[in-house]
């Protein structure tokens, strides 16, 4: 479904990611983890269209999509639930979900796919009327996870969920993302928590200073030996 | 019990907490609510009416800048320009419908000619942005440095201010003259009698039978009478009158339909209408901004970009979208304000200082605050005028911005600008 190819990007005159590829299955759930600095939301902001790779190719659905703007390639079902969250923090919760069905066409759609974001994630429809940035970071993150989600899309890039949260607020954010991946959504996610993360997901990529350097199912790359000395303490 | 007693005091908590964030706006507008009602004590309530009826056209003005500022990140210098258009273009396609008027009267026409003038005015407007927008404002974009958009656009708006009241200037037929109304949007045609209406031979030489009445009804008529009446009543053409004002036994001129009709000092028709577009402008973009998904993708684009651009939001549709609508808004004030401001090169100064001193202080960005602060700027220039002399009528308002910004930087409403660091 996804596939970077070769992707050389950074910002202006610094080049983050080196001939970074990989690859992401229809249905998988693939994780992309890395130290800090790695160019791990890099990656996702060059799939998302944020920015534009200096080298190689993004190809979706086998189109390629590295060169189109960032509101098209979201249009063409990819949603990037970014590390900021960007969430609209003047709306409440339910502007923000309905935003984030802009691009679906009408408005009883958007309200039934509403609703069953609503059953996924009943703690929103509860503070619905609650302006997004008052909430606690939790709860943002599950509306930024929610909001990603209404727009039906394909393919999910998720960003750092589990960042600054307590243990049993990781949990959920990570039973979200499965409940996701049980709707049929393909998610590619990025974390610094490689441990929850390679407990939950299908296959690993472990990106260092902007290049591959491992990749397999996510048991296998758990065994690895510089795996568990770098990122497990074990 | 216990339970009851607790959640009594989370409500009254959270109101004094509401009241504590918004203390400045609630000081200020009970401030501006004394003065006004200070204005109409002492200035009568027919000047306070003015100066509500002229914060109308300052919100509408304002409304624009604060959204292009919070939405593009542009600090608009040639807004003024913005209504400059409008006063010309209402003014050029006024004149030739009210001459046509002059030949064919027409009562439906007379009433709905100058909404047509405005409603040009601000589709000259809204062309006009988008133009600006896409051919100067894009390009500049997708050339600036994150940190240097806000500076840049600042300046681009500065030399188009300078570039646009240039070329009326240098224009052939339009150079530096001030284009008037004269008589204003709406009036009605007025006879006045004079002292030979009196005289013995008044009627010589003119069909008794149509005048005699037409005279006597004239000669006992307190104040003057409107043309309309006139002919109602006795079934004579404006040709037939001509031939009495010839003999000077009476005089055409003209006034004003609202203020005959209900005799308020200063409540002229124009001000009137003015005021009722501004205020259906100000409410259709309320309910665009709210209710609508372009609306609500504007408001999306204002407060997050990037979130906006990952919601498939398209800004290259947003952005002169907006810039558009602004422009619009300003040029219908401009259009509607004519007989108050004249449309000449510089109209648009005193406007642009206005709406930016309504946007500083009500907080840059702020939509709702500009609606509010326009009044709230209307109302302290008629009291500057009223209670201290005329000459401090921008002196005392800026000195009170000036305090305003010191205690609450923000502004009186709050900022919604992003990257306000930039």
């Amino acid at each position: 479904m996804l596939e970077l190819k070769k992707i050389d990007a950074g910002y202006g005159f610094l080049q983050v990611l080196w001939e970074v590829s990989l690859k992401v299955e229809e249905g998988e759930f693939v994780a992309l983890v890395g130290p800090n600095g790695a160019g791990k939301s890099t990656t996702l902001r060059t799939v998302a269209g944020l920015i534009k790779p200096k080298a190689g190719e993004v190809i979706f659905d086998g189109d390629v999509i590295n060169d189109l703007p960032a509101h098209i390639i979201s249009r063409g079902g990819i949603s990037y639930v970014s590390e900021d969250l960007n969430l609209f923090r003047d709306m409440s919760v339910r502007e923000n979900l309905i935003l984030g069905a802009y691009a679906v066409p009408d408005k009883e759609t958007q309200l039934e796919i509403l609703e069953f974001i609503f059953s996924l994630f009943p703690r929103l429809e509860q503070r619905q009327n609650q302006l997004a940035g008052t909430m606690s970071g939790g709860e943002r993150k599950m509306c930024a996870i929610a909001r990603g989600m209404m727009s039906n899309p394909k393919l999910m890039l998720v960003d750092e969920p589990s960042l600054g949260l307590q243990p049993s607020l990781v949990n959920d954010v990570f039973s979200a993302l499965l409940r996701l991946r049980d709707q049929g959504v393909t998610i590619l996610l990025v974390e610094q928590n490689v441990n929850a993360t390679l407990e939950f997901t299908d296959r690993a990529y472990i990106l260092e200073q902007g290049r591959i350097v491992m990749e397999g199912p996510s048991k296998e790359v758990k065994q690895d030996k510089h795996v568990q000395n770098a990122y497990l303490g074990i | 019990m216990a339970k009851e007693k607790g959640s009594t005091a989370v409500v009254e908590e959270s109101l004094w907490i509401k009241i504590q964030d918004n203390l400045p706006a609630i000081v200020v507008i009970a401030i501006t609510i004394f003065i006004a009602i200070a204005i109409g004590v002492w200035g009568g309530w027919p000047q306070l009416l003015n100066s509500i009826l002229t914060g109308g056209m300052w919100a509408l003005l304002s409304v624009g800048l604060a959204l292009v500022f919070g939405v593009m990140n542009i600090p608009h210098f040639a807004h003024g320009e913005s209504f400059m258009v409008g006063a010309y273009v209402a003014y050029f396609v006024f004149t030739p419908l009210n001459n046509y008027l002059q030949q064919n009267p027409s009562r439906f026409l007379a009433a709905v000619a100058p909404l047509i003038a405005i409603l040009a005015a601000g589709l000259a407007g809204l062309i006009l942005g988008v133009i600006l927008e896409r051919a100067l404002f894009y390009p500049l974009r997708l050339r600036s440095k994150p940190g240097e958009w806000v500076m840049n656009a600042f300046l681009l708006t500065v030399g188009i201010s300078f570039v646009l009241i240039n070329t009326v200037k240098l224009t052939p037929f339009l150079g530096n003259d001030f284009y008037g109304l004269g008589g204003g949007y709406w009036k009605v045609e007025t006879l006045n009698v004079y002292p030979k209406a009196e005289a013995e031979d008044a009627l010589e030489g003119l069909d008794q039978e149509t005048y005699q009445p037409v005279l006597e009804y004239l000669t006992t008529q307190e104040g003057s009478i409107t043309l309309g009446q006139v002919q109602d009543k006795f079934g004579v053409s404006r040709a037939d009158l001509e031939k009495l004002a010839e003999r000077r036994i009476i005089g055409f001129g003209n006034d004003d339909p609202l203020k005959r009709w209900l005799g308020i000092q200063g409540l002229t028709t124009e001000r009137a209408a003015s005021f009722l577009i501004s205020i259906l402008c100000i409410v259709a973009l309320w309910f665009f901004l709210r209710r609508t998904r372009t609306g609500r993708a504007i408001r999306a684009v204002s407060q997050d970009e990037v979130g906006a651009k990952m919601m498939g939001i398209n800004l290259n549709f947003i952005f002169p979208l907006t810039f558009g609508l602004a422009t619009a808004m300003a040029s219908i004030a401009g259009g509607s304000l004519l007989f108050m401001f004249q449309a000449h090169p510089n109209v648009g100064l005193t406007p642009l200082y206005t709406a930016w001193f309504v946007v500083m202080m009500a907080g840059l960005g702020n939509v709702i605050g500009a609606v509010v602060g326009g009044f709230i700027v209307s109302i302290l220039q008629t009291a500057t005028q009223q209670f201290t002399y005329g000459a401090l009528i921008n002196v005392i308002p800026t000195i009170i911005m000036i305090i305003v910004l010191l205690v609450v930087p923000s502004g009186i409403f709050g900022s919604e600008v992003k990257g306000i660091q930039e």
